[in-house]
Parts: C-alpha cells; structure tokens; sequence
C-alpha cells in the first residue's frame, strides 16, 4: 500500500525516541560515549537533511555542510557577539542556511543532474573560502572560539543543564527527533510522493503535473535548512566554529554517511553517522587510517549491499518473518 | 462552442529542418483520432509542442477555447491534457495503485505543503477509482505489485489508465502499440474503446501500426512533411491517393 518507503509506525516512533533518551541515564557515568553520541547526532541531522535529497529527491548535493557552516557561523555569531539565546539563535542558523540555499537552487537547479552535482561542489568550497577568509567576521582559519552553551532548561519536573554531557545529550536528541519527524512526515505526504516521482523518472512527474523546479527547490532549501540547523548545533557542542568543520573533506564524509547509512531510508543517516562518527571516534582510530579503512568498506558495502546498511538490515528483517511481508 | 484541441499554424524547427511547418488542425467533438504519418512526417514534434515538451516558432495551440502554448508541461497537464511516452513510462520502485493514486493527487506545491501540515487523508472514493481502473485492464489482481515488475503489455495498460485518473479533456497517445505483442494487441484496443466510451473524451494517438489504427480510431489525420495532409474517416484516408503517394513517395 501506500507509503512502502518506510515501515515506521507511530508506535516504533515513539519506541525510537525513547530508547534515544533512555541512553542518557544509562550512560550518565560515562561522558566519553555521551561524547560521542552526541557527536554522532549533530552529524546525523545534517545527513538527513542530504537524505532528503540523495536519498527521495535524487538530487546529489556535494557542497552540503557549506550550508551547515552557514547556519554555525550564524548560531555562533549571534551568540557570541549578540548574546542572543541559544534557541533564537540556531531558529536564526536554521533560517539563514535555508535562504542561503534558496538562493544557491534558484539558479542551479535548472541545470541538469551532473552539472548541478559540480556546481554545488563549487558552492560548499566557496562557502569554505568564505568562513576561511573573512577575517573579520568569521575568525578566519582561527575559527571563532568560546561559543557558549545554552542555559539551564527548567522542565518543571527537572532541569536539563546544556553545560553537562547529559544535558547537551538531550538537547541534541530532541533536535535530532525533531529533524526525523519533518523527514518522516515528508517521506508520508504527497510532497514526498512527488519528490519521489521526480526521482523516479522526471518527465513523467511533469507531465502528471509536478512543477518539478519549484518542488526540487522547495525541497532544496528545506534540505539545506536542516543542515544549518545541525551545523548550529554542532558548534555549540564544540564551543567554537572552525572553517575545517565545512570543508571539502567533510562534505564528501556527509555524502559517504548518507550513502553507506542507506540513502533513500529513514533510518540510514543515524546508521551511517554510528558507524562514521562514534566508531572511529570512540575506536580511536587515526584520520589517516579512517579513510582508507572506510575506502575499504564503502566498496565492500557497495558490492554486497547496494542499498545500504539500513536495506541490509531490512533484507535481514525479512528474512526472518518471510511470511508477513505482505 | 469552442474546439476541444486546435492547433493553427504551428512551425517548428531544429536548426535548418522544419519538423513542423504551418500544421494546423481543430478536433472538435470527443472521439479517438489517429495521426499517422511517413516517418519524418512531423507527428511526434508536434505532440511536443502540444504538451510542452517543444515550444512552437509560430503558431498557437488551444485547449478548449484557451491558449496555452506558452503554458510549460506541469501546467498544461493540470488544464487537462494527459499523454503516454512511446518509451513507456511508469513509476517503476511504485505498486501499480500508487501509479494510479500518484497520478490523481493535487500536485500544486503549496496545497502539497499545506496537506503535509494538516496531515489530510486521500481524496474519497480515489482508491475504489483506482481500483476499478486497473479492473478495466485487468491488473486489479496486480495493484500491490511494483510497477517495475510488470510485463511491457502490462505497463503500457497501467501507464494508460494512470493517465486517465485525473480526468484529463484529451489524451495523447504516443504509439501505444509499438512493442505490444499480438494478443496484448487486442486488450489494448478494447480498452481504449472503454475508455472513450466511459470518458467521452478526445484521444489523439500516434500509431505507425495502421491495422491497429485504423480499426480504432474514428477519424484519422495524415502529416506529411510537417503539415496535415489529409483528414477523414479511415475508410477515405486508405483510398486517398495524396495518402498513398506520400508513404509510397
């Protein structure tokens, strides 16, 4: 029936969600994989937000954490310079990467599929330049340091205190949950299904009546949106935006996330940041090897399973109900 | 009352070919209409510049009444005119009845987003809709099957009644035979002849298959070296000697 694209029901949803927050108590004692947990979430939103893209839209984005660094720089401006609250200021990230990237799509998403892939290559390295090189506003290759946390939350029944590993922890899960269910509730709607036509086979979605340039840009500056709210997020853990943050290397590694995770599943992206993120960074494992270990695995995974380590999992899956497929 | 297709004048050229050249013709009641052709003869131009896909050079094209020949392909399909590819072409990683569901749905961007908001349920009665087309095809039995997995005979029955569930005012058919084998031949036809009786609407249709052609359409228009030659009963246009110079010629 309709919506095959994901088997995700409410009831798993909210089973979801609360393993993601059940793992903050549980590793309260440990900071180090709070670490990277946390890590792991402020890459996977950026992810989904490139899953809406490569994985529903078939649009691939090779310049996409350029938007993450602009909704960072943003976040962490407006914080540190204007000491505007943490929540105003990621809204104001989220917003700006979404113009941003409005104004990138407006002209190059006419362009055909290679084309546009090239160009939005260009965009994230003139992003890069762009934080690496404006002295004066972004700190140069210095970055901007001492961005500071957001205050202590009051709940009522508890205060989640940002400056302590398992506070920032939830702050990240339930932007990361947030981000999941505008994935979600697009992947469900009619939007969606004509994102997928689009990806699917573009001509027939027009001639069925999709403007397909106002849907791959409305898509496109949600896409790009997400992933400067991820990119706000991420330098508020970190305390400081640094241009390599966005750089050239970490938007092939946001591609290499989206796509071993499994493009095109919701799921995929927090897959794929686990396994690029918080294992590498809780194995230890040197920069150097990291690439050519995940060189290594990206054509294993490629050979063997081409849909990713979400459609590996859902191959399993089936495997063992092969009778209630239906 | 106005035409429900007119076309006056319309030229078009790639570089030094006039493909089309001043072809002008008005379909004026519902019926299935063939528009058949020397190869060359101008046939697949000119249904591009009636849904979009080409833009003419001169010339214009009107939808009951309407102008839309500086319409672009989404809008024009929203007015009304629906068309299958001579490549067929279908949602393939889709079952066949979210083919159908896909085809019918409000695609106007902001109603889309609204809906996302308000999470509104289906238009009523659209799946009993769907599901009687594919009856009418008989690919009922087929409807959770992605589309990718049908026979070509099959999603050629499933790309037509796609792209009738929008209740288009015309439907062009771009060689719907080509590559249908003998047996699915039939199927196809009596299908169309259903769907004309059911719709009452115009299905101008392609076909180099002039058996096929001929025993189904009402009305046949011959293009020839971008202009319409010809035009009658199939009867008339077999006995043509202008018709049969050109294809022999």
């Amino acid at each position: 029936m309709r919506g095959r694209a994901g088997a995700v029901r409410p009831a798993t949803g909210m089973a979801f969600a609360a393993v993601l927050y059940l793992l903050a108590p549980v590793f309260a004692g440990s900071p180090y994989v709070l670490f990277a947990l946390t890590l792991t979430l402020c890459y996977a939103i950026p992810a989904v937000a490139l899953n809406l893209l490569l994985g529903y839209t078939g649009l691939v984005s090779l310049g996409h954490m350029g938007f993450a660094g602009v909704g960072a720089y943003v976040t962490a401006l407006l914080m540190k310079n204007a000491a505007v609250p943490f929540a105003p200021a990621l809204a104001a990230g989220t917003l700006a990467a979404g113009v941003v990237g409005a104004l990138v799509g407006i002209p190059c998403l006419r362009l055909r599929s290679h084309f546009f892939i090239i160009v939005t290559l260009a965009v994230g390295l003139v992003l890069f330049l762009l934080f690496n090189n404006l002295d004066w506003l972004t700190g140069g290759a210095a970055g901007l340091p001492g961005v500071p946390r957001p205050h202590p939350i009051n709940l009522g029944f508890a205060v989640v205190d940002p400056r302590r590993p398992v506070g920032f922890y939830l702050v990240a899960a339930t932007l990361f949950l947030l981000v999941f269910a505008v994935q979600y509730t697009l992947v469900h709607s009619d939007f969606g299904r004509s994102l997928a036509a689009i990806r699917q086979d573009e001509t027939l979605a027009a001639s069925r009546g999709v403007d397909v340039f106002a849907h791959k840009l409305a898509v496109f500056a949600l896409s790009a949106a997400l992933a400067g709210l991820g990119g706000g997020l991420l330098i508020d853990f970190l305390r400081a935006a640094a241009p390599q943050s966005f750089g050239f290397l970490e938007d092939i590694n946001l591609v290499l996330i989206v796509i071993v995770g499994g493009a095109g599943s919701l799921f995929g992206p927090l897959l794929g940041a686990l396994l690029f993120i918080a294992l590498p960074e809780t194995l230890r494992i040197a920069d150097t090897y990291r690439m050519v270990l995940f060189g290594a695995a990206l054509l294993a995974l490629a050979l063997s399973a081409p849909r990713g380590l979400s459609g590996l999992a859902a191959a399993a899956f089936r495997k063992l109900r092969p009778q209630a497929s239906a | 009352m106005a035409a429900i297709l007119e076309i006056e004048g319309v030229t078009k050229s790639f570089g030094g070919v006039r493909a089309v050249d001043g072809a002008s013709f008005s379909l004026a009641a519902p019926g299935i209409y063939g528009l058949i052709g020397p190869n060359g003869a101008g046939k697949t131009t000119l249904f591009d510049v009636i849904c979009g896909r080409q833009f003419a050079d001169a010339g214009s094209v009107r939808l009951a009444g309407g102008r839309i020949d500086g319409l672009r392909v989404h809008q024009r399909a929203r007015r009304g005119i629906a068309r299958t590819f001579q490549e067929c072409r279908v949602l393939a990683e889709e079952t066949c009845l979210d083919n159908l569901l896909f085809a019918a749905q409000d695609k106007q961007l902001s109603r889309e987003l609204l809906r996302m908001l308000r999470r509104a349920c289906p238009q009523p009665g659209i799946v009993e809709e769907a599901d009687r087309l594919l009856d009418l095809v008989g690919l009922r039995r087929l409807r959770a099957e992605p589309a990718g997995n049908l026979s070509y005979g099959q999603r050629r029955l499933l790309e037509i009644v796609a792209s009738l569930i929008g209740r288009p005012r015309l439907l062009l058919l771009d060689e719907p035979a080509a590559g249908v084998n003998p047996a699915l031949l039939d199927v196809l036809r009596d299908c169309l002849r259903r769907v004309f009786t059911e719709r009452q609407i115009v299905l101008l249709i392609v076909e180099h298959n002039m058996e096929f052609i001929m025993s189904l359409a009402s009305h046949i228009l011959v293009m020839h070296q971008g202009r319409v030659l010809e035009q009658g009963p199939p009867a008339a246009i077999q006995a043509s000697r202008r018709v049969i110079d050109a294809y022999l010629g």
